[in-house]
């Protein structure tokens, strides 16, 4: 079976400091797992502030290169992509998320302008019909459609709005693959699982696997496939999601339970995928 | 466009309310102070010889019509404005009877060459700078100048200009110590003179720009530095736009919103660094005008270029305001 991506015993080491003296902070040691191709999965990656799990999302979404093992997607090692082209191709396939939707559009330019410029770099179309129907049927997938968005700035939107937007211009290019790099932390509560949902149905129905860094509990049970948890840049348990969060042996996963779960946890978590999947499911 | 419409005439009369407010208290706080211009050349003219006291009494009712000084302050106040609508400000007291806003055409062109050129270069090599700082941020020759500029910038003004003046016109004279042009030129539109006028300027134009860089370029730099995490700017990083468009389009477009208020408070506050600059320099400007006025105790000239001086700060802000919602979609109208 072939690799949609594969990363293979992958660190970071940053160097802080500046002329007076420096010394290096391992932000990611020793982390390997791979995603199969033709097997759209949802994985999560877990971990509180400063476990490395946003520095894993970079060097992924080749923006920062890795300091020891590889990322290779579909075969090709990220860290040789360096031209604008291979940029391109690289990103047509793999698309990223960010964590504050307010941030992930220019304050001085119409959203839709976004969508359209996607459309036109990564699936080379440039008549202004199709451009708008492509805007228009990504928007669609997310429960927008470009009549809603269109001639509008970031902030007549609300945050709800705007990180479908931004997902829907991540579906764009057709991709393979999203990092979604804590795409709920900062959109509100009744939102989240709408957001949630939506990754559930961008993997089942349009096949795109789903690297979710997140540091939600609750979440990451409900939708998770696969799971690693991340302490101190290092994987400190990893496996099938219902199993490592239903009984974790690592003792920081432990921790990490107690302190975000109340101890009605499983009954809150089942609950909760019954009543989000019945509700919730995205318009 | 209707909201942008009554919003133009809400700070219309903001303008107005303000030059009105600001000319008013300008006029009593001159008219309060101990020094009257009458008196003053009285004893000027008494001082050549024993004069009469009914000569005495004449000579004050003639210079009294004459300065347009006669009756009590509501009074004067009343006929002052109605000379300022016209554009008139009266004659000056201490040049007699040369009119107010002659003397001062004849200054503002010196102070808004010197100033407003050397403002702009500071705005523009401070944000280009500031913001290539910003972005490139391990860049050692960026790295030095942002030291260089910070420790530059809380050097008070008068302390660095006095330095150049010591360096370049005193230890090593190859700058004028003072003045606008060479002495001895009449002023006319050709190369000697012009070549002059620019040779003059250099050392009060170097003082504005070193002093004013420091701060455009710390805020540039502090404003760059933080857009550059913004999400939509990695986004754009990873998509391969070039780096050169993130940092112009991206990144400079978004920061410059709030350096071009700067821009233009300073542009219309120039006035108030002419007097010192040109005090320094010897400069024939506006700053040097208002001090010597001052001492002269010539209210009408103190008057006019106080006018003038609110007048573009107040211009300078609704100008600011009326482009503010045409430069950032985010400044609502209504």
């Amino acid at each position: 079976m072939t690799h949609l991506l594969e990363v293979d015993k992958v660190g970071k080491t940053y160097a802080m400091g500046g002329i007076l003296g420096s010394h290096r902070v391992r932000a990611v040691e020793n982390v390997s797992f791979a995603l199969e191709a033709g097997r759209p999965e949802i994985f999560t990656v877990i971990g509180e502030s400063g476990s490395g799990k946003s520095t894993l999302a970079r060097m992924i979404l080749a923006s920062v290169p890795p300091s020891d093992g590889a990322i290779r997607f579909e075969g090709q090692d990220v860290a040789a992509i360096k031209s604008r082209r291979d940029r391109l191709a690289f990103m047509k396939r793999v698309q990223p998320i960010f964590q504050n939707p307010f941030e992930a559009f220019n304050p001085l330019k119409k959203v839709d302008r976004y969508l359209f410029m996607t459309a036109r770099r990564f699936n080379g179309v440039s008549r202004r019909d199709e451009v708008e129907r492509q805007a228009d049927e990504a928007l669609r997938k997310v429960g927008l459609s470009l009549a809603e968005v269109k001639g509008r700035f970031p902030h007549e939107l609300s945050g709800g709005q705007l990180q479908r937007i931004a997902i829907a211009r991540a579906l764009i290019p057709g991709p393979a693959l999203i990092v979604a790099d804590e795409p709920v932390s900062m959109v509100d509560a009744s939102l989240r699982t709408s957001i949630v949902n939506l990754f559930m149905t961008l993997r089942d129905d349009l096949g795109v696997s789903i690297i979710y860094i997140t540091h939600d509990l609750a979440t990451a049970y409900y939708i998770s496939d696969r799971i690693i948890i991340m302490q101190k840049g290092e994987v400190v348990e990893a496996g099938d999601a219902r199993t490592v969060l239903a009984d974790p042996q690592h003792p920081y996963s432990r921790e990490l339970k107690a302190a975000v779960l109340s101890p009605d946890a499983a009954i809150t978590g089942s609950a909760l995928a019954e009543t989000d999947a019945a509700t919730l499911e995205p318009t | 466009m209707h909201g942008y419409g009554q919003y133009i005439l809400k700070r219309l009369g903001q303008f107005v309310l303000v030059v009105f407010v600001g000319i008013s208290i300008t006029f009593f706080v001159t008219h309060l102070t101990p020094i009257d211009p009458v008196e003053t050349t009285i004893s000027a003219a008494a001082a050549f010889g024993s004069t009469s006291p009914e000569a005495i009494a004449m000579l004050r009712e003639t210079l009294r019509e004459l300065y347009g000084t006669e009756g009590n302050v509501i009074q004067q106040y009343v006929t002052f404005w109605g000379r300022i609508l016209q554009g008139d400000f009266g004659p000056s007291l201490s040049a007699f009877p040369t009119p107010v806003s002659e003397l001062i055409a004849r200054a503002l062109p010196w102070t808004i060459g010197l100033l407003v050129t050397a403002t702009i270069i500071a705005w523009v090599l401070g944000n280009i700078l500031g913001g290539l700082a910003g972005y490139y941020r391990s860049n050692v020759l960026l790295k030095m100048s942002g030291v260089l500029a910070m420790g530059l910038h809380p050097i008070p003004y008068y302390i660095v200009a006095f330095v150049l003046l010591i360096l370049f016109a005193y230890v090593w004279p190859i700058f004028p110590l003072s003045g606008g042009y060479r002495m001895n030129l009449a002023p006319r539109w050709d190369a000697t003179f012009i070549l002059s006028v620019l040779y003059h300027s250099i050392l009060p134009a170097l003082s504005l720009i070193l002093v004013g860089l420091g701060s455009w370029f710390m805020g540039m730099r502090a404003l760059v530095s933080n857009i550059v995490t913004e999400d939509y700017v990695q986004y754009a990083e990873l998509g391969g736009v070039n780096r050169r468009r993130i940092l112009s389009r991206y990144v400079m477009r978004n920061a410059l919103v709030p350096q071009m208020t700067g821009l233009a408070m300073s542009l219309g506050a120039i006035f108030n660094g002419a007097i010192i600059t040109e005090e320094v320099f010897g400069y024939p400007g506006i700053g040097s005008l208002l001090v010597d006025a001052v001492h002269a105790g010539d209210y009408s000239l103190v008057l006019g270029i106080t006018t003038i001086s609110i007048v573009s700060v107040a211009a300078a802000v609704l100008i600011i305001d009326l482009a503010y919602p045409l430069l950032d979609p985010r400044v609502k109208v209504a």
